[in-house]
This record gives C-alpha cells, sequence and structure tokens, in this order.
C-alpha cells in the first residue's frame, strides 16, 4: 500500500518524460511528504529545472519561477512597496479632506503591495511548486534571507506584519555548485544529487524526447556524449546537449554519425572554443572510441 | 576517584544495553544517525526525526527503498550523497556481525558470567569501532562537519581530494575579502535602497511633484593584491599548498600581481591565469630556476620595490607575504623594502606556516627583522588560521598599534 504513492510519482514523472535513477522520484515522494524544500544540485544541463516543471504540471500547480543572480534582494523576490503609485495616490488625495491614519493604512495595504515570487507562492490559494533556480548564484546574504521563508513559511513585513503560509509550497531549489551553500539553508533541505545518466538512461531519454531519431543513431549519439565526458572539457556537455543534437541530427534524417557531420554540428554540443578545438583533433580516435566505423569514400 | 569509576562502569553498562536492545527498527536507524556523525555528516535531532519520517513512509520489506530513504533524508552534500551507499553498507556488516555474535551467545546463558567478558570485548571494539563515546559525540556534533575537520588539518598532510574541496572553500573566502562594499553610495537601477537625497534633488524642477524614483547602493571598494610567496627549500612542504592558494586567488580576482621568490624574484601572474592547476605549477617550477633552493628575502623584496613597487604599491594595495622569514641575506637591505612595502601599502599580512606550532618565536633574523614593518602576522598552517589572518585583512590599518 504504502509504495503506492511512491510508485505513482515514478509514473508520474514518467508519463511527463523525465526519466531518471528512483532516487529522484524518492526525494520528491519524501519532500512532498515531509513538507520540507528538496535542493538538487548536479553538473549543467541534467533536468534539475526540469524536475520543478514537471512537478507543477503532475501536480496541476502553478509553477512559480525565481531566478537567482548576483544582487538579488529581498525587493525582487519577496515583496515591494508600488512607491509610485502610492505617489500617486496621495497626490490624488491631497484636495480632499482625510484621516490621515486611514491614509496611512491605505497605501500600505495589499493594493500597493508587489507580490515578488516567494510572497506569491505562500499567499496562493492552491498549493504551488516553488523553483528558486540556481540558488548558488544567489549572494550569501540572501540565502540567510531564504531562511526564515523556508522553515518557518512566514514573511515579515514591517509594516503589516507577519503573513503565514495559506498553504505551504513545494519548494525546490537548484543549484551547480558554483559556490558552497551554507550548511543551515542543507540543514532545512532534503538534498539530491544529479548526475550524468548512465548510457541505458540516457537512451531512454533521447528516445522520449526526440521520438523522430533514428534507433541506431540514438546509440551512437548516446555513446559518444558517453566518451566525451570521460575527457577533461572546460564545460562537458549536458543532457540538454545530447537532445538538441539528437534533434538536429534527426532533423537531417541521418542514421549514422561520420566525422564530417559531427565535426559540422558540433557547435551544438560544445560551448567552448578550447573544447572545440581539443575535441576536433582527437575526432577520430573519439569515433573510433564510440564504435563508428568511419567509412572512407 | 570511586565515583568516577562507577560513573564510567555505568556508562559502559548503559552503552551495552543501547546497543544490545537495539531491536527495533528506529533504534537501529538511530544508531546509524550516531554512526555517520563520526563520519562528518551533520545530523540533529531534527534530521534524526526526519529519517524516521521517511521510513514510516515506506514499506517494510523492501530494503531498498529504505535506504533510499534514509539517504535522502540524511544526505546534506554531494560528497555526503556519493559516500552514502558505503557507509550504510559498513554500518550493516558491521552490526550484523555483532548481532551474530550476540546469537551465539544465548544458547550458553548458563555460563554468562565467562561469556560476559568476550562479549564486553567484542562490544567494546564495536563501541569503540563506532566511536559511541556519548559524551565526546554530544558536544561535538553540533559543530561536527566534513569542513570542520578539513579546517582544522594541517595543510602538510592534506590529499589530492581534500586539496580540491580546501580550494574551493578558499575561492568562497578570497571572494569575500575581494568584494568589499565602500560607505559611499552610487545611484543604480535596481530597486534596492530609496535614496531619498538624490529623488529630491532629481525631482527639484518639477516643485513638489515627485515622478522619478532614484535608488541607490554601497559602491564596491576596489582592493588590490599583492602576493609574495617564498619558494625556497626551507618552505618545500608548504608551497605547493601555496601555489595551490595563490591559485585559488589568482582565479577569483583579476586585481592581483603575484610573484615567487628563493633568490631572485618572478612575477607569475600570467601563467597563474593561462594555464590550468597543475600546468601552471609545472610551469612555474620549471622557470624559476632556484626552486627549493636558498632564500635571500631582503634582495627578493627590494628588488620588488624598484621594479614594482612605483605601479602596484599604493594605499588600496594589501601585500601577502608567504614566507617562513628564514633569511641568508642582510637584514638591513630587508629592513629598507620592508619598510617601503609598508608605508605605500593599506595593509601588510605575512603569513608563516611556522607560526602555527606553539614553541614558535620569530627568531629568523629576517622575521625579526620585518616584524616592525607587517600589520598582521598569521600562522597560514591550516584553514582556519587563514580564515583569521584573511578576516584581519578587511579593516583597515590600526595606527595606534603601528
Amino acid at each position: 500500500m504504502k509504495n503506492m504513492e511512491l510508485q505513482l510519482i515514478k509514473k508520474m514523472l514518467q508519463d511527463h518524460g523525465y526519466i531518471g535513477e528512483d532516487a529522484i522520484a524518492m526525494s520528491i515522494f519524501l519532500s512532498m511528504k515531509l513538507e520540507k524544500p528538496l535542493l538538487v544540485e548536479g553538473p549543467a544541463g541534467v533536468g534539475k529545472t526540469e524536475i520543478g516543471k514537471v512537478m507543477a504540471k503532475a501536480l496541476n500547480s502553478e509553477l512559480i519561477r525565481l531566478q537567482c543572480y548576483e544582487g538579488l534582494d529581498s525587493t525582487h523576490a519577496l515583496y515591494e512597496w508600488n512607491y509610485q503609485y502610492q505617489l500617486l495616490y496621495l497626490k490624488m488625495q491631497e484636495g480632499k479632506k482625510g484621516d490621515l491614519k486611514k491614509l496611512e493604512e491605505t497605501i500600505f495595504s495589499d493594493q500597493f503591495l508587489l507580490k515578488r515570487p516567494i510572497l506569491q507562492a505562500i499567499t496562493q490559494q492552491n498549493k504551488s511548486v516553488l523553483l528558486i533556480d540556481e540558488i548558488d548564484r544567489s549572494d550569501e546574504e540572501f540565502e540567510s534571507f531564504l531562511l526564515e521563508v523556508l522553515s518557518d513559511w512566514q514573511v515579515t513585513i514591517p509594516e503589516v506584519g507577519t503573513i503565514r503560509a495559506t498553504n505551504i509550497p513545494q519548494v525546490i531549489l537548484t543549484g551547480n555548485r558554483t559556490r558552497e551553500l551554507s550548511e543551515a539553508l542543507r540543514r532545512r533541505c532534503l538534498y539530491l544529487w544529479i548526475d550524468y545518466p548512465d548510457f541505458e538512461k540516457e537512451l531512454a531519454i533521447v528516445k522520449t524526447k526526440v521520438p523522430e531519431v533514428d534507433s541506431n543513431l540514438g546509440k551512437e549519439i548516446c555513446s559518444f556524449m558517453k566518451e566525451l565526458r570521460l575527457l577533461r572539457l572546460e564545460k562537458t556537455p549536458g543532457v540538454s546537449e545530447t537532445i538538441d543534437w539528437a534533434r538536429a541530427l534527426a532533423s537531417m534524417h541521418l542514421t549514422h554519425l561520420n566525422q564530417q557531420i559531427v565535426e559540422d554540428t558540433l557547435g551544438v554540443v560544445l560551448k567552448d572554443w578550447q573544447d572545440m578545438r581539443q575535441i576536433k583533433d582527437s575526432l577520430s580516435e573519439l569515433l573510433e572510441k564510440t564504435g563508428v566505423v568511419s567509412r572512407i569514400i | 576517584m570511586l565515583a568516577k569509576a562507577s560513573i564510567k562502569e555505568m556508562r559502559i553498562i548503559m552503552q551495552e544495553q543501547l546497543i544490545t536492545y537495539q531491536t527495533e527498527i528506529s533504534g537501529n536507524v538511530i544508531l546509524f544517525c550516531r554512526f555517520l556523525r563520526t563520519k562528518g555528516y551533520v545530523l540533529g535531532t531534527i534530521e534524526e526525526t526526519d529519517a524516521l519520517k521517511a521510513i514510516s513512509f515506506m514499506p517494510i520489506n523492501q530494503e531498498k527503498y529504505f535506504k533510499e530513504a534514509l539517504k535522502a533524508a540524511v544526505t546534506k552534500t554531494q560528497y555526503q550523497f556519493i559516500k552514502f551507499d558505503e557507509f550504510y553498507q559498513e554500518f550493516w556488516d558491521q552490526l550484523s556481525k555483532a548481532v551474530k555474535a550476540k546469537t551465539k551467545d544465548i544458547p550458553i546463558k548458563n555460563e554468562r558470567k565467562g561469556k560476559t567478558q568476550k562479549r564486553d570485548a567484542q562490544f567494546e571494539a564495536l563501541k569503540n569501532w563506532l566511536k559511541l563515546n556519548p559524551l565526546d559525540d554530544e558536544k561535538a556534533f553540533s559543530s561536527y562537519s566534513y569542513m570542520e575537520i578539513l579546517t582544522k588539518k594541517n595543510f602538510s598532510d592534506l590529499s589530492r581530494e581534500e586539496m580540491q574541496f580546501m580550494m574551493r572553500l578558499l575561492q568562497k573566502l578570497a571572494r569575500k575579502i575581494i568584494h568589499q562594499k565602500s560607505r559611499l553610495r552610487k545611484t543604480t537601477k535596481r530597486k534596492t535602497k530609496l535614496d531619498l537625497k538624490r529623488t529630491i534633488r532629481a525631482n527639484m524642477r518639477r516643485g513638489s511633484t515627485i515622478h522619478k524614483i532614484i535608488f541607490s547602493e554601497r559602491k564596491n571598494k576596489k582592493l588590490k593584491l599583492v602576493l609574495l610567496c617564498d619558494v625556497s627549500r626551507s618552505m618545500d612542504l608548504y608551497s605547493r599548498f601555496f601555489v595551490h592558494l595563490i591559485y585559488a586567488f589568482q582565479n577569483t580576482y583579476d586585481k592581483i600581481e603575484t610573484f615567487v621568490f628563493s633568490t631572485a624574484l618572478h612575477r607569475v601572474s600570467e601563467i597563474l591565469d593561462n594555464y590550468e592547476l597543475e600546468e601552471a605549477f609545472n610551469t612555474i617550477s620549471e622557470r624559476v630556476p632556484h626552486w627549493s633552493g636558498g632564500t635571500t628575502i631582503g634582495s627578493c623584496l627590494s628588488d620588488f620595490t624598484k621594479d614594482y613597487g612605483y605601479r602596484l604599491l599604493d594605499k588600496k594595495t594589501i601585500v601577502f607575504v608567504l614566507s617562513d622569514g628564514w633569511d641568508t641575506g642582510n637584514p638591513a637591505i630587508m629592513k629598507e623594502a620592508m619598510s617601503t612595502i609598508y608605508k605605500k601599502t593599506r595593509k601588510v599580512i605575512w603569513l608563516n606556516p611556522l607560526a602555527g606550532s606553539s614553541n614558535f618565536s620569530p627568531e629568523a633574523i629576517g622575521m625579526k627583522t620585518a616584524l616592525p614593518y607587517i600589520d598582521v602576522l598569521a600562522s597560514a598552517h591550516n584553514l582556519e588560521s587563514l580564515k583569521c589572518a584573511l578576516q584581519q585583512a578587511q579593516s583597515r590599518r590600526n595606527l595606534l598599534n603601528g
């Protein structure tokens, strides 16, 4: 009985085209059950953000996304007073005689409050999914500010008071370790590390995402990517690159990889000129390893 | 004495009970958590409750789910996540050994007294292995983490893996000192803080109507760093680490110049900028002819002030000298060079790895001469001391002491 829900989540992930290890389903399941945020880390392009999207779709709830960047602060994440609007309102009221206290109450009411993602998520009518993307890009100050929200599910606005969550949102934080996150934040979350998928998983992903791809081509693409990731590159390609590449090659109706094609379409996979140069030099060796027989015409 | 002994005995008995009576799964989970704590996992009661709650959602008959639920509940970092399976296996192996030992004893209940000793020994071994000394354990766990272990470890005995981890921490630290905020403010499009003064000024021409709102934020203070690193033989043990250190610094910040010296001064900023760490290290040690040779700190520093001092040293510069202060040259040269550097810069920080040992006193002649011209003398033998030294870098020079 008990693992019904877990199976359900697995199935749900699969139905929405998300193929991954069992650990992923387990972490999602537990974070829903324990009502704890889920911190997902892993290299770029392995589908961290996708988890949030799929979850929102599956739970049939709204996805509220907060993209983090350096310098992100509470006015962008939480709330902001609509200053201009407030000023205009005051200007309009100027001629009229009114109670000053009442006026103050009005300009600090909901009407003038701009809700930013986090406040929006916790005041939502239905349970929502809050995706805090690339948390490691934000400053440490922002991280500590998140702590209040993530553990107590409440937000304090000085003029209004404390706003408690009507519905605890499903929070997913993603990061790819550009900076070490604080222990305090980690302790409030469940942790999930997603690595590059193995050959079978990746093939399955390619097949679901790009159904038109030739099965032989799919295999060759995946094994090529696998070899590619073993090399020391500046920027190792992720699963999203694999999918892009498969899509690109499938649109050309190819059934086999060959050196010329790989060389021409390398820009889809590699995003760094040094990597490009390195791979171009060792391409034939790499193709040999992946089992692509170079046919000399 | 007597009381102490009996308390100890009682503790042993209690511990023994703690292990023997773990017939419930929850007990084992707690035991497992304690085991993980010794491995550097940060597990408080919250995590333990989480773990117990998590397994309560799981079907009881499948170990796979049990394991994964625990994994999801207790791991908090990549290191912990990856190592979990290994620790899990290790724990249950050891536990099953203990259980087997126990079941063997059950039939011979009559000879219990004789056997207890043996059993005691077994449990003692397990206990030692589990390090289940509750007092120490309880004390330690609030601050016990992989990072904590590393910060107290001497730099000279780090493994490669730990080195990488250390680099991440260092970069984080370096970024922190370098990105300082000035007290001055500048206008910004980011809606950080409403700047009333500037808003009023900007809207003055419109009379009392305020159309435009101006925000401001604190200006970035741009500090420059100069690193002077000793790579002579006496520093051999540490110079490898110091190369790591300067590499980490160089890669986080662009306003930095790095020099290495033993008997002559070499500028290595460009090498560090353009090569990977390993390669950079090799290139530097190739190009610097007296790598692990003798030291003439004085003449090197005076070369530095002559050749680069004019351009590199100003009141926005922090100078780091990484050396043990063993100088074979003339102290007068050293004195002059150091005083020039001191006068021209914002701060001089001397990192001496030997200062970490308890019986250190600045005996070396070089160190003695340099001492009056140093703002901070710090040991840099482990991360904690380095952290302290770097934090010192943030504040201004204390003129009262100088």
